[in-house]
């Protein structure tokens, strides 16, 4: 095959007959790797949004997770201390009772003295009574 | 009694609080570790910032200037000072002004306090430092150095001492310099906080052994607490002496001056750094560790009389119940109650600015009148007017609401009254010095002028306790002291002329009160409860005094008790653990009371008769010899077998004249000279020496005899026989010197004797009659 003098000066015709510089194959292979490039360059995207949210839903589980740590860790301590809380109170109120009981005790005496007030008086009654 | 905290919670400051100090009843100042000063305002309920301090002022301490009575110190009132951790101690006025700072201690000053009349500041440091300065914060003196920290300071009611905290020990300096210095251990921890209160000179101390204890100011002890959980971080007497606050981690607690406690409180406010009293001695304020402060006042106070029951249940609201039928009135008060007395029939209430005086009779209307000053520290009931005492002076008002009169004497310091020192009765008030303890005055309750020529009675020692007797005439008002020693005297109010003879009746009297309606006499003497029947009976016959006692084991009265009341037959005895003790003494004692003072002699007799109790047989024959009831006298003498007694009211009867038989009653109850001027005021010479002859009392038997230029030989004769009866010699030179001249006759002497007992019978012929158809009427049943 004769060669195309055209060919030779690095021209070609398309299909369409439109003047191209490069080889119809060539071009159209390009035009193919373009398209791929593209395609290409999407899915990355697509990829790059979803792991994306994965670490931000990653990186939230991790806060909450803290969060709880911390929440147990202080319930834990809050345990401990309500221990303590509760013997504190217990010394507060032991030493109330302590206080009423001495109160409890003062009235029982005063109580007793009346007691033997009235003895007295009924004694001191019934001898009048009798003398009488 | 209980406190009643509140925490106003709006507003706290950021770090603790470490001292707060009251203005008025209802304004205080606080101050904080985050540099602020707050006033606290109850009446509101507001909180402001007075102000806001330089950051590298700590304050330890405040005490306001104290606010005298005498108004030209009036400027100065306003300011406060206020201690630092910098060394520094800032005067600052009441809106929070610095007007004067000054460098005082190396390191902290830990306490600052003004004297009672605000003439002198002492500051206490870290470098173990005690200094006093001028009112104007010029240094006067250091009055100690040691090698520990001073935590906490006080004056001495006088403000001539200091009391002070070194590590475990206590001391107290005088000013002066050369004067003694009383130090000694008083905890097992270094001691945090002291207070001396001015009223009832009790010392307090707090402790990191987590103790307090109560001392006198001599370093007794007299009350040590129960270990607490955390150190005592502050002690504060009331303004009145009768209760103090006690703080702690988490703690409040109120005590009784004799050291137990009416109640605690646990409120959540960390501990408890300073403790401050109103003046008025009813609210509190505590500086808490958590920047609260915690307020609180006292409620639940009870007067009981008879069959009333009075309880103070809010701060202006009392109820009154009567216990014999439950009946309830409440009685509502315009400002805060803030003393009250119930006793002879009437309720007194005093607030801030009122006194309201109740009859049981009546709760619905009382009588209002409006006082001088507000805060009355005491007040004392008699039957028929009561006593007020404020910082002013003493008033004493009738039931009225009338003032009667308002005694006063050179030198009175009315805010240290306490019903220790102070003693009312329907007539006569009795007030005890504070600068010399020995000296009481005596007051007419009508006139206020002072008794009799205006000199006070003056005992031989300190009293420590008076009492008046509380009924019969003004003439025989007696007072009961007791004294340092704790020996019991008494003594009458009115003297007559003569010096008073203050006369023992007793030893060991911890506590004593007079009965309010008879002249009887309670006391606990010697851990024996004992009831004086009859004491006047010391001036009439001194040996019948132990058998007009009635005593009872005092054993359940444990160690120091406190006679509170003894009204109709009840005595009211409060022990050393603060529990209420009744006991029933006989009503007969003052029944025989009201008939020996109604000359009721018959019914005396008739009652005696009936109960057969030899103390009332005793008391009764001490009454009749005080009224000179002779017959009632040897009824009575003869009923508690006391033979030479009634021999002798025998012979008193049969004496020919009134002169002389009053001489010899005179005679009878011990008081010779008495007698002997009565004789000679009557001319009865011969009789007067007779008495002294009887009495062996030679030297004034011859002195009597020569001064008077008769007898002096029936002197000599009897001294003769009586040294012949006991085989001595003469060695009295002055009678030596009159034997000499003087022949001993016994014939004429008898004579002489005759004549003059005939002469005396002339002089009194009436009583001669009686006398003979007596001796008839005796010599005729002799003969039957």
């Amino acid at each position: 095959m004769a060669k195309d003098p055209l060919a030779e000066a690095g021209l070609h015709f398309d299909e369409l007959n439109k003047l191209r510089v490069l080889e119809p194959e060539v071009g159209q292979k390009t035009a193919e790797l373009k398209d791929e490039c593209k395609e290409f360059v999407d899915k990355i995207g697509q990829f790059q949004k979803i792991v994306g949210g994965l670490i931000e839903l990653v990186d939230e589980l991790a806060k909450e997770a803290e969060t709880e740590k911390m929440m147990a860790i202080g319930a834990r301590n809050l345990l401990k201390s309500v221990a303590k809380q509760r013997e504190a109170q217990q010394q507060q109120l032991q030493a109330l009772i302590v206080e009423k009981k001495m109160q409890l005790e003062r009235y029982r005496i005063e109580y007793e003295a009346l007691s033997k007030v009235e003895a007295e008086q009924n004694e001191f009654i019934d001898q009048f009574i009798l003398q009488k | 009694m209980r406190l009643k905290t509140s925490l106003l919670k709006d507003r706290t400051h950021r770090e603790l609080v470490s001292c707060v100090g009251w203005t008025t009843a209802d304004e205080l100042y606080s101050c904080s570790e985050d540099h602020q000063i707050l006033r606290w305002n109850l009446l509101n309920g507001e909180t402001s910032v007075v102000v806001n301090m330089q950051d590298d002022i700590y304050p330890t301490d405040l005490h306001w200037f104290p606010k005298t009575s005498s108004g030209k110190k009036q400027a100065l009132a306003e300011i406060f000072v206020l201690t630092s951790t910098d060394g520094k101690f800032h005067l600052v006025s009441k809106t929070g002004r610095i007007e004067k700072s000054v460098e005082a201690h190396r390191g902290a000053v830990l306490a600052g306090h003004w004297n009672y009349d605000g003439t002198a500041l002492i500051t206490a440091g870290e470098d173990g430092q005690i200094k006093i300065w001028s009112k104007s914060g010029m240094l006067r003196s250091t009055l100690a150095q040691q090698g520990s920290p001073v935590y906490s300071v006080a004056w001495a009611p006088d403000s001539d001492r200091v009391l002070y905290t070194s590590g475990k020990q206590l001391i107290i300096k005088p000013l002066q310099p050369s004067s003694k210095v009383l130090q000694w251990k008083a905890h097992d921890g270094v001691i945090l906080k002291v207070d001396w209160n001015s009223v009832n000179d009790l010392i307090l101390s707090g402790a990191e052994d987590c103790r307090f204890k109560v001392w006198d100011s001599y370093g007794r002890l007299l009350y040590v607490s129960s270990s607490h959980d955390y150190p005592i971080t502050s002690v504060s007497w009331a303004p009145d002496g009768e209760v103090f606050a006690v703080g702690s981690f988490n703690t409040l607690r109120l005590c009784d001056k004799t050291g137990w406690s009416y109640a605690l409180e646990k409120p959540n406010t960390g501990s408890v750094f300073a403790v401050a009293w109103s003046a008025d001695g009813t609210q509190l304020a505590g500086a808490c560790g958590n920047g609260h402060v915690i307020f609180a006042h006292l409620v639940e106070q009870r007067w009981e009389w008879k069959n009333f029951q009075i309880t103070l249940i809010k701060k202006r609201t009392m109820q009154v119940r009567n216990v014999l039928n439950d009946a309830v009135d409440v009685l509502e008060f315009r400002d805060r109650v803030i003393k009250a007395s119930f006793a002879h029939s009437h309720l007194v209430v005093t607030t801030s600015l009122q006194c309201y005086i109740y009859s049981v009779k009546n709760w619905n209307t009382p009588l209002i009148f409006d006082l001088k000053e507000g805060t009355v520290s005491l007040i004392l009931q008699a039957d028929r007017h009561f006593l007020l005492v404020d910082g002013g002076g003493v008033y004493v008002f009738s039931y009225e609401g009338r003032l009667v009169s308002s005694p006063k004497f050179p030198g009175m310091r009315a805010d240290i009254l306490n019903a220790q020192s102070v003693s009312l009765s329907n007539d006569t008030l009795a007030l005890r010095d504070k600068t010399d303890e020995k000296v009481i005055f005596l007051f007419d309750v009508q006139t206020g002028k002072a008794l009799g020529d205006g000199k006070p009675l003056t005992h031989k020692l300190e009293v420590v306790e008076i009492a008046l007797d509380q009924s019969g005439p003004a003439s025989d008002r007696k007072i009961a002291l007791v004294d340092k020693n704790r020996d019991l005297y008494l003594t009458s109010v009115r003297r007559l002329g003569r010096e008073h003879s203050i006369i023992k009746i007793g030893t060991m009297v911890q506590t004593m009160a007079w009965n309010d309606a008879a002249n009887l006499l309670s006391g606990v003497q010697d851990g024996q409860f004992t009831v004086w029947c009859y004491p006047s009976a010391v001036f009439v016959d001194k040996d019948l005094l132990p058998k007009t006692l009635t005593t009872k084991d005092g054993s359940e009265f444990s160690s120091t008790p406190h006679i509170l009341s003894y009204v109709g037959t009840q005595v009211t005895v409060r022990r050393a653990d603060g529990s209420l003790m009744h006991s029933c003494v006989s009503p007969y004692p003052a029944i025989l009371h009201e008939y020996a003072s109604t000359a009721r002699w018959e019914d005396a007799l008739r009652l005696c008769r009936f109960a057969k109790d030899q103390t009332l047989w005793a008391c009764l024959a001490g009454m009749a010899m005080g009224s000179r009831e002779l017959a009632m006298a040897e009824v009575a003498y003869a009923a508690i077998g006391e033979v030479d007694k009634v021999q002798y009211i025998n012979s008193i009867k049969e004496l020919p004249s009134k002169e002389s038989s009053l001489a010899h009653m005179l005679l009878f109850s011990g008081h010779v000279q008495e007698a002997e001027a009565t004789l000679l005021q009557a001319g009865l010479v011969y009789q007067a020496i007779q008495v002294h002859i009887n009495l062996y009392n030679w030297d004034r038997a011859l002195e009597l005899a020569v001064k008077h230029k008769t007898h002096v030989d029936t002197v000599l004769a009897y001294r003769q026989k009586f040294l012949q009866d006991f085989g001595k010699k003469e060695s009295n030179k002055r009678f030596l010197q009159y034997s000499e001249g003087v022949e001993v006759d016994w014939e004429k002497i008898q004579a002489k004797i005759e004549m003059e007992l005939g002469k005396e019978r002339e002089i009194c012929p009436s009583k001669i009659k009686i006398l003979q158809t007596k001796k008839k009427h005796q010599s005729n049943s002799l003969l039957n």
